[in-house]
């Protein structure tokens, strides 16, 4: 792949062939050409009313359709949506909920912390049953809802959640008669449930402060505990992308000569405006609203759980949301281009939102810093809160990294784990890991990921976000 | 003629950074397109034995080749082991061609405990996804979200 540097960050791949815009690919120096994922990134740029670039974050590598890290615009009266653009999981994103416990006090009882939080927040293969399960009309309701329904039923670590949750916690434009009976089934039994794979529940402290207007704004102190939730839409997501890719991919012909040449069929996609499109992103809303809905009630389980193995009261413990963001999804949103207002819609599959300061969309205790940006690394060695900034807004549609980005397979984790303890390398640097297979924690050991430090710096230096704070974990729930 | 299959079969694990491929071969596209279902069966029982306790046919008319066809044979596997818990063990394909096939699919119950090191399969994609001549046989193959 040809690439074009830019700056020491920013590389293009210039338009050829049917790319109706160049790629842009944010990268901690020059990406390997021979990387698939700078074709996904190229072949993105074929789709019907793209604007202005194809984009790639620093954590990027190979997706299905999209990479994972890419980020694209449409114009919707023109141009087309991807549920490759989104991902199988919808609205997995992250949570971080602050606390005033000190880290050093509750260290003593992590175990019992982290066994507690095992038993009561369902996890691993087929989790389900963290709740009864929903008759359909409250499925409909939590489809429609999202984390508001899951708020006023108690599920919640304060008052303030909703409004640090992006979208409020709740999409508008979901229809519960878009989403199937099959993802209806897949997901009715698994809300408030963690998962398995990348998706964890972690106890931070909060490790070093480097903006402290900014980490003052968002209750972040050096020393605290802070919760971190990582999940998504479970089986009720994986099955919306998955009739969607299913039902676009052979129907792409009849939109078009500029549909039916795109090159891969996992970037099957259809016109915004059509039924097919406006079917697709109903059944999208509603499952990140299930998403949503997810979080927000594992923050009530969680912080019960927390409450109880270390009595103490709602008081004591004085948990809050900081924010919630989501990694894959697709949004109506304003953004400037060419110096005009644009109603865009934006694809972001493994990419975070990350508004700057004075945005009337971010929160209005933080409007003055920006957005947070949770971006977490892997479970041995740190995560970063960072805050959205200007360059975000110029250069990105708003977008920024969302983790650290695998470099080994599973399977190559999986032999060079052998003959290791990973739980004991863990332990022994300080870290209790509770997971449901020792499969998981080799697939998941921090040499499988970048080092999410190197993939934040990228993003700092381009003025997409800048660093706020940084979280080391002490215990950490996989599935 | 048709062959019932059971756990365990020859299969490989293709890698693949982010998620999951496997694949499988055979005399014929349908015996591959068995093993195939068995390789997801045991990906999903990460080493666990499965015991059989039940048995059920289903046809899928999808897929405008035999690779699309498979994958919508492999859905439809995936979305019974998502949705009731049932690992596949055995499996016969009764009828193969391109936009439709029968199958005969012998399943056991996910066990928390003896299948915790399972993976947790998302969705069988598109890509990459094969059943086409190899060599003398047949080479079916998919990769997994994982």
């Amino acid at each position: 792949m040809q690439l074009r540097r830019i700056h020491d960050w920013l590389w293009e791949i210039p338009r050829e062939g049917g790319m109706r815009v160049p790629g842009r690919v944010y990268s901690d120096g020059m990406p390997d050409p021979e990387d698939p994922a700078l074709r996904q990134v190229a072949n993105v740029a074929w789709l019907p009313g793209i604007v202005g670039a194809s984009l790639a974050m620093p954590d990027m590598h190979w997706g299905y359709g999209f990479p994972i890290g890419g980020v694209a615009a449409v114009d919707p009266e023109h141009g087309a949506v991807s549920p490759g653009g989104v991902g199988y999981d919808i609205n997995c994103g992250v949570r971080l909920v602050s606390t005033q416990l000190s880290a050093r006090d509750v260290r003593p009882r992590l175990h019992e912390a982290l066994a507690q939080l095992f038993r009561d927040v369902p996890t691993g293969v087929g989790s389900s049953a963290a709740i009864p399960r929903l008759s359909p009309r409250e499925l409909d309701a939590v489809l429609v809802q999202g984390a508001r329904w899951a708020f006023a039923r108690g599920f919640a670590a304060s008052s303030t959640d909703l409004e640090h949750c992006e979208e409020g916690g709740t999409l508008s434009g979901a229809d519960p008669a878009a989403v199937s009976d099959r993802a209806r089934e897949r997901g009715a039994d698994q809300l408030g449930t963690l998962g398995s794979g990348n998706h964890f529940l972690e106890l931070d402290v909060v490790a070093e402060v480097f903006d402290e207007p900014a980490a003052l704004a968002f209750g972040l102190v050096p020393g605290d505990l802070a919760i971190q939730i990582h999940s998504g839409s479970r089986g009720l997501g994986y099955q919306v992308c998955d009739e969607a890719v299913a039902a676009l991919a052979p129907a792409m012909s009849r939109h078009g000569p500029d549909y039916a040449c795109i090159p891969d069929p996992q970037l099957a996609c259809a016109p915004v405006r059509s039924a097919a499109g406006r079917d697709y992103l109903a059944a999208m809303s509603a499952a990140a609203n299930f998403a949503w809905a997810n979080r927000q009630v594992m923050t009530g389980l969680a912080v019960r759980a927390l409450q109880r193995a270390l009595s103490l009261s709602e008081g004591e413990l004085s948990a809050r949301v900081v924010y919630d963001v989501c990694h894959n999804v697709a949004k109506h949103e304003d953004h400037v281009v060419e110096g005009r207002s644009r109603r865009l819609l934006v694809h972001r599959k493994g990419a975070t939102r990350a508004f700057a300061p004075g945005d009337p969309r971010v929160p209005a205790a933080y409007r003055e810093v920006g957005q947070p940006v949770l971006i977490p690394g892997d479970m041995g060695r740190y995560s970063y809160v960072l805050a959205g900034a200007a360059g975000a807004m110029s250069d990105t549609f708003g977008s920024s990294c969302h983790g650290a980005g695998r470099v080994l397979s599973r399977h190559a984790a999986m032999k060079r784990a052998r003959g290791r303890s990973i739980h004991r390398e863990l332990a022994d640097r300080g870290i209790e890991v509770i997971s449901r297979g020792k499969k998981t924690l080799a697939e998941e050991m921090s040499e499988a990921y970048k080092d999410v430090s190197r993939v934040v710096s990228v993003v700092e230096r381009a003025g997409l976000s800048r660093l706020v704070a940084r979280l080391e974990p002490m215990g950490v729930i996989k599935g | 003629m048709t062959v019932r299959l059971t756990l365990p079969q020859p299969w490989e694990e293709i890698s693949h950074t982010a998620d999951v491929g496997i694949a499988a071969r055979g005399a014929t596209p349908g015996e591959a397109l068995a093993r195939l279902v068995l390789a997801l069966g045991a990906l999903s029982a990460g080493g666990g034995a499965v015991e059989e306790t039940a048995e059920e046919e289903f046809t899928v008319r999808e897929g405008g080749d035999l690779a699309g066809t498979a994958v919508a044979v492999m859905r439809e596997v995936l979305f019974r082991l998502a949705t009731r818990g049932r690992i596949p063990c055995s499996c016969e394909v009764l009828s193969l061609r391109p936009g439709e096939a029968r199958v005969r699919v012998g399943s056991g119950a996910r066990d928390p405990v003896l299948h915790a090191e399972g993976a947790d399969v998302k969705a069988v994609t598109w890509h990459q996804a094969r059943l086409e001549p190899e060599g003398a046989g047949f080479r079916a193959q998919v990769i997994l979200d994982v």
